[in-house]
């Protein structure tokens, strides 16, 4: 009876029916309802490692910030001994202990009674020590916040609630190989440019994160208009105005978690740099030529030296420009052409389940630690304007996810289908060093489906 | 370093002293320009629009934080912005919207109305420059949605007189959320 309440909502149906594993269709009903969505915070955001942000925000100890895990304020502090995360919750009477965006303080003092708590989330004390306000059922090691578990990779703030769960490595799985390649490239790492961008979409966080996970035939039509205007928009040399189809060409990379990745093809642009065949070039010219984004000449040497061969082949080949970390991260590290050369721009984003037709959209822009300033400053600014609030690209698909959500409730649309049929079908590309999954050639739905399957492991898991 | 490339020029203070007096001359021709801008912006006269701006703008839109109120100076973020733009790029925010087919985020655009009140407008050092306050509360309509997106903010212009006409040479716009409340700035402010 247990196990069938666990697989089964309130009215009959089963959660596995909601995907059909053979034809790759998810029922559109999984993208608002209620129901599912508190399932969702407790199979999915109280179980996985969830990007929170960067250990650059907060650089003093006794800094804190304040985040959502799932659906859960959380407190990320730093101290002497590293990175904390623990609820935002006191274990009192349930009042949100900070109600500030960030700060630096010793102590966190709960305004309501006056419970204090250490960064690492211990409880120190309650007003009037002698009177004993906390009691004596319970010791102070009992009463402290309560605590997640922490990862720190490549300067990026992960954290679980499942305490005896998968490590962090186990979770990324065949994605650290090639992530590895992003935030452990150069000897200092990165940085965040400032706190993030935050905004409100009325769109289930899963019209978001489904897109995250590589989406890239939307990039053709919704995305179109950078093809028709300014420094984006297409000289003939590159299939003709209007046409964004050779930036579809590469490899995607999907792995057992569901973290994915579209490593689009540089070939072209490395040719019309150089004016030579990348295959002539070794792997150090060709990143002299186009250094990834935040990179300049004196790095190189780090990044041949941090970075084995073969990855260092996929980077100046098909390097990961954008993917996702599931269930709710998103990473850009992309080639933007500009009057004065090419530009990248590095971001990370996090979408933020508020609820069943709500989202928050919380957008870092970052560089390299040792990125010249005037770099990092044009790079913040490119930024600023494609991504994020008011970004050119990203408007178009907040105004989209809206009407996804509101469709899902339709009484006949509910129950129609969104569908992941474009298949790879050829298998890796020849000569390709990585791990997982990867498709070569035009983009897919394989990377998007991955996801799928992945949120259909963890809803109908055991336990 | 970084710091000194992000921040935008510092604003001449509002001294009272250089206050032009509600309902002067000067006053009203400001309050004309804003009012006419806020009536070409809710119209779509984009380009339009662009022929107001000076070359050498800057248009902020900082980000905001809740802090305590010992730390009210600290609620105002200029590194990451909302908007971080220069002329350059706020004429390729308007060319997107008039010169391509497919800005989906405002095609079929919002019904926006712009409402510019409590203007206060000071001289500067520069006489050909005024510095103006104005609050702004924006109403945002989308398809067939039944609630407004609400975008209360203040700005701070720079105004200056070239030529005999008014144009904007720099903004910096403060609104009122933490996060934002509606799903993009893909309008102007």
């Amino acid at each position: 009876m247990q196990k069938n309440s666990r697989r089964t909502l309130a009215d009959g149906t089963h959660i596995s029916d909601l995907i059909n594993l053979e034809t790759r269709e998810v029922a559109m009903r999984t993208l608002s309802d209620p129901e599912l969505y508190e399932l969702e915070m407790e199979r999915i955001f109280a179980k996985t490692w969830v990007f929170l942000g960067h250990e650059t925000e907060i650089p003093k100890s006794g800094d804190f910030m304040v985040r959502d895990l799932g659906s859960d304020s959380v407190l990320v502090t730093r101290d002497k001994d590293g990175i904390n995360v623990s609820l935002n919750v006191c274990p009192h009477r349930g009042m949100k202990i900070s109600t500030l965006d960030c700060g630096n303080t010793q102590a966190h003092v709960c305004i309501y009674h006056g419970w204090a708590f250490k960064a690492n989330g211990d409880f120190i004390g309650a007003p009037v020590e002698k009177e004993s306000m906390h009691g004596k059922l319970l010791t102070k090691e009992q009463l402290g916040l309560k605590k997640a578990r922490v990862a720190i990779y490549g300067g990026l703030i992960f954290a679980t609630w499942n305490i005896d769960g998968p490590s962090f490595d186990e979770f990324l799985g065949d994605a650290k190989w090639y992530f590895d390649t992003l935030w452990c490239r150069t000897d200092k790492g990165m940085e965040v440019l400032g706190p993030p961008q935050r905004f409100t979409i009325r769109a289930n966080w899963k019209t978001a994160c489904e897109q995250s996970a590589s989406d890239g035939f939307h990039v053709l039509t919704l995305h179109r208009w950078l093809s028709e205007v300014g420094p984006y928009r297409k000289p003939g040399s590159e299939g003709g105005g209007g046409d964004l189809t050779p930036e579809m060409y590469g490899s995607e990379v999907y792995t057992a978690h569901a973290h994915t990745m579209r490593c689009i093809e540089l070939d072209r642009k490395i040719r019309r740099l150089t004016g030579k065949d990348p295959s002539e070039l070794s792997v150090k010219e060709k990143l002299e030529a186009l250094p990834p984004p935040g990179v300049t000449q004196e790095m190189i040497p780090e990044l041949l030296r941090n970075l084995s061969e073969d990855q260092l082949k996929v980077i100046t080949w098909r390097p990961p420009q954008v993917g996702n970390f599931f269930p709710n991260g998103l990473f850009e590290f992309v080639y933007i052409p500009t009057p004065d050369g090419v530009v990248g721009v590095m971001a990370l984003h996090a979408y933020v389940p508020k609820g069943p037709d709500k989202l928050e959209f919380v957008n870092w822009i970052l560089a390299e630690k040792d990125t010249p300033p005037e770099l990092k400053a044009t790079m913040l600014r490119l930024g600023v304007q494609l991504l994020g609030t008011s970004g050119m690209v990203e408007q178009d698909d907040s105004d989209t996810w809206p009407h996804q959500t509101i469709a899902a409730k339709g009484a006949v649309s509910k129950h129609i289908t969104l569908k992941y049929q474009a298949m790879y079908e050829t298998g890796k590309p020849e000569g390709w060093p990585g791990p997982g999954d990867v498709g070569d050639g035009f983009t897919k739905d394989d990377t998007q489906w991955r996801w799928w399957q992945y949120w259909h492991e963890l809803m109908t898991a055991e336990s | 370093m970084l710091q000194n490339l992000l921040e935008p020029t510092p604003l001449p203070p509002s001294v009272r002293a250089n206050r032009l007096a509600i309902g002067s001359p000067e006053y009203n021709e400001i309050l004309d320009f804003l009012y006419d801008e806020a009536e070409m912006l809710d119209n779509l006269r984009l380009a339009e629009w662009g022929e107001l701006l000076t070359q050498d703008l800057e248009y902020n839109a900082p980000l905001r934080h809740t802090r305590s109120t010992a730390q009210f100076d600290q609620t105002y973020i200029r590194t990451v912005q909302h908007l971080h733009e220069s002329y350059g790029s706020m004429l390729m925010r308007v060319k997107r919207i008039t010169d391509t087919k497919s800005a989906w985020g405002e095609d079929p655009p919002s019904r926006v109305k712009r409402m510019v009140s409590n203007v206060r407008v000071y001289k500067t050092d520069k006489a050909d420059e005024f510095k103006v306050e104005s609050y702004l509360l924006v109403t945002r309509s989308r398809f067939d949605f039944d609630y407004f997106d609400l975008i209360p903010c203040v700005r701070y212009d720079i105004l200056r007189r070239v030529e005999g006409s008014l144009k904007l040479a720099r903004r910096e716009i403060l609104l009122d959320q933490v996060v934002i409340g509606t799903p993009n700035l893909g309008i102007i402010l």
